[in-house]
């Protein structure tokens, strides 16, 4: 009992205000809509508690780090045993909602590091990137400002892509550094975000298969896609490894059956270059 | 711009972004202008033409835009300074897309952006939404009129403010962003995070969006929950009662 009754006051004391403050509010849908925004606040209040405890991408960990997340956990301690067999270390992301941009650019540009020639096959792709999202209508003055502070960072990469591994330590630092300012850091999520609905726009007959109820392409862009902290889908995976043509595998870690962890390729037949790990919610960055 | 640039970090890119946003504003047009102060980059002074045709025509409205330190991330707040019988002066209201999808704002969009969607919103209806206005015609006709003798303590005289030529009419693509952009005042009580509400018509939709299931179990073990809340203190009123009866025998001893 004592359990209950703050919630049971609590109750009564916003009955109370909604009674009071319905000469304004009028409605259910203004109602509802003044729930959403009450939820979203409560939201942002836990990610932000979350995003000071964890670092936007963290330190390289043993593989085995995660057996201490799940000791005692029969299924997933066969499944990272599993992971463990084809991965040795992990790098852990922010789960933010912005996890599968932020791994994936992470990743990629640690590979460029060592393969000069993608390097210069995606310096392209990105470098024509902006005048196909001017095109599409995005505003030049904003979509200008996120390219050059991208473009800063893959150039710093391409200033050392291919050179002796010994001789890289101190550029993937400045990675590392710049990917863990939040300034720097969300630039890049936001221009990958940009090219992914500069795809999903450009090709929409094709993604518009894969939307599910009501929404146009360009809805499910301006909602899912473009604003910030929006969890990733497939869709997103798919468009983003199409837009740049690069080979992503993910690896599926979840409650499922068998002691394997499923693993998909972006586009599907395609030799991966980045490896993350998937568990229901979340992107982290592997290594082999 | 100069003393900015020593200030603030220029490498930082919201800095930078901001600066380029003021260059970019700079130059007055017809419908609105914006600059930031002299001694903070963070906090910016605007003027809009109200739009013709509209009970604010002929309006021209002060107000201050407020930069959160991850903007371009999080969208900057306005607060209306003119009386204009549209939106409440001194409190700080916020762009949202109208309709399902509140707070959606988007980084590619800026401070032009918000002013635009300011202007375009100042005719639609209030409705009783937070921060907003309801009054009618002749007193919104009355304020735009007097809106040009009011002064800002910052910027002093502000019909000056405005350009009477340059025009800079939103894009095609701007319009359509336009048109999905609503705003409301911001709930600034620190209420505490919203705890369930238990209030049958609301449970459903709370849990379907909360927890992404539509799930009727969900609603309706938060239904019985509040059943036997109500029951459990039936019965605790009902023990006070007895126990307040046996202190204080009523009946009178024949």
């Amino acid at each position: 009992m004592s359990k209950l009754s703050p919630l049971f006051l609590l109750n009564l004391k916003m009955a109370d205000d909604a009674s009071s403050s319905s000469a304004c509010t009028g409605n259910l849908i203004e109602n509802s809509v003044n729930q959403d925004e009450l939820i979203m606040k409560q939201q942002r209040e836990i990610e932000k508690e979350i995003s000071e405890s964890i670092p936007l991408v963290g330190d390289l960990e043993e593989l085995s780090s995660l057996e201490k997340e799940y000791n005692e956990d029969p299924v997933y301690m066969l499944k990272v045993k599993d992971l463990a067999s084809k991965y040795k270390s992990i790098r852990r992301t922010r789960p933010d909602g912005n996890c599968f941009f932020r791994a994936f650019s992470y990743g990629y540009l640690e590979h460029l590091l060592t393969d000069k020639k993608e390097y210069d096959k995606f310096y392209e792709i990105a470098k024509n990137s902006k005048e196909i999202l001017v095109a599409l209508g995005f505003p030049q003055f904003t979509v200008e400002d996120f390219y050059e502070t991208f473009m800063e960072v893959v150039q710093r990469v391409g200033e050392q892509a291919g050179g002796a591994p010994d001789e890289l330590s101190s550029i993937r630092e400045e990675l590392h550094d710049k990917f863990n300012k939040q300034g720097y850091s969300d630039y890049i999520v936001v221009y990958l975000r940009l090219i992914t609905s500069g795809q999903l726009q450009t090709q929409h007959d094709f993604y518009q298969n894969f939307i599910e109820g009501p929404r146009t392409v360009t809805e499910f862009c301006r909602q899912e896609v473009e604003p910030m902290y929006k969890e990733s889908d497939h869709i997103h995976i798919i468009a983003l490894s199409n837009a740049l043509n690069v080979g992503v595998r993910v690896k599926y870690m979840d409650r499922g059956e068998g002691s394997q962890v499923i693993a998909h390729d972006f586009p599907e037949g395609s030799s991966p270059l980045v490896h993350l790990l998937y568990r229901p919610g979340h992107y982290d960055i592997l290594y082999a | 711009m100069v003393e900015m640039g020593e200030k603030y970090n220029t490498k930082c890119p919201g800095v930078k972004r901001l600066m380029r946003e003021a260059m970019e504003l700079a130059e007055a047009t017809e419908e609105y202008c914006a600059r930031p102060l002299e001694d903070n980059l963070f906090e910016w002074h605007f003027t809009v033409r109200g739009p013709v045709g509209t009970d604010f025509e002929g309006g021209v409205y002060h107000g201050r835009i407020l930069l959160p330190k991850e903007y371009p991330m999080h969208p900057p707040h306005i607060i209306l300074l003119t009386p204009n019988g549209r939106f409440e002066v001194n409190k700080k209201i916020c762009l949202s897309i109208s309709g399902h999808h509140p707070e959606t704002w988007q980084p590619s969009w800026s401070i032009r952006t918000a002013l635009l969607a300011l202007i375009a919103f100042m005719p639609t209806p209030a409705e009783g939404t937070i921060g907003s206005l309801d009054y009618s015609p002749a007193e919104r006709k009355l304020l735009a009129k007097k809106s040009n003798t009011w002064v800002c303590s910052q910027c002093g005289d502000i019909t000056a403010l405005l350009s009477s030529t340059a025009a800079k009419p939103p894009t095609e693509e701007e319009q359509t962003v336009l048109n999905q952009i609503a705003f409301k005042g911001e709930d600034e009580q620190a209420r505490p995070a919203p705890e369930p509400v238990f209030e049958p018509q609301n449970v459903p939709q709370y849990a379907e969006r909360v927890l992404e299931s539509s799930d009727n179990t969900t609603s309706f073990l938060d239904q019985l929950t509040e059943i036997l809340v109500a029951l459990l203190v039936g019965v605790i009123g009902i023990f006070i009662y007895r126990r307040w009866n046996a202190h204080m025998p009523v009946e009178p001893e024949l």
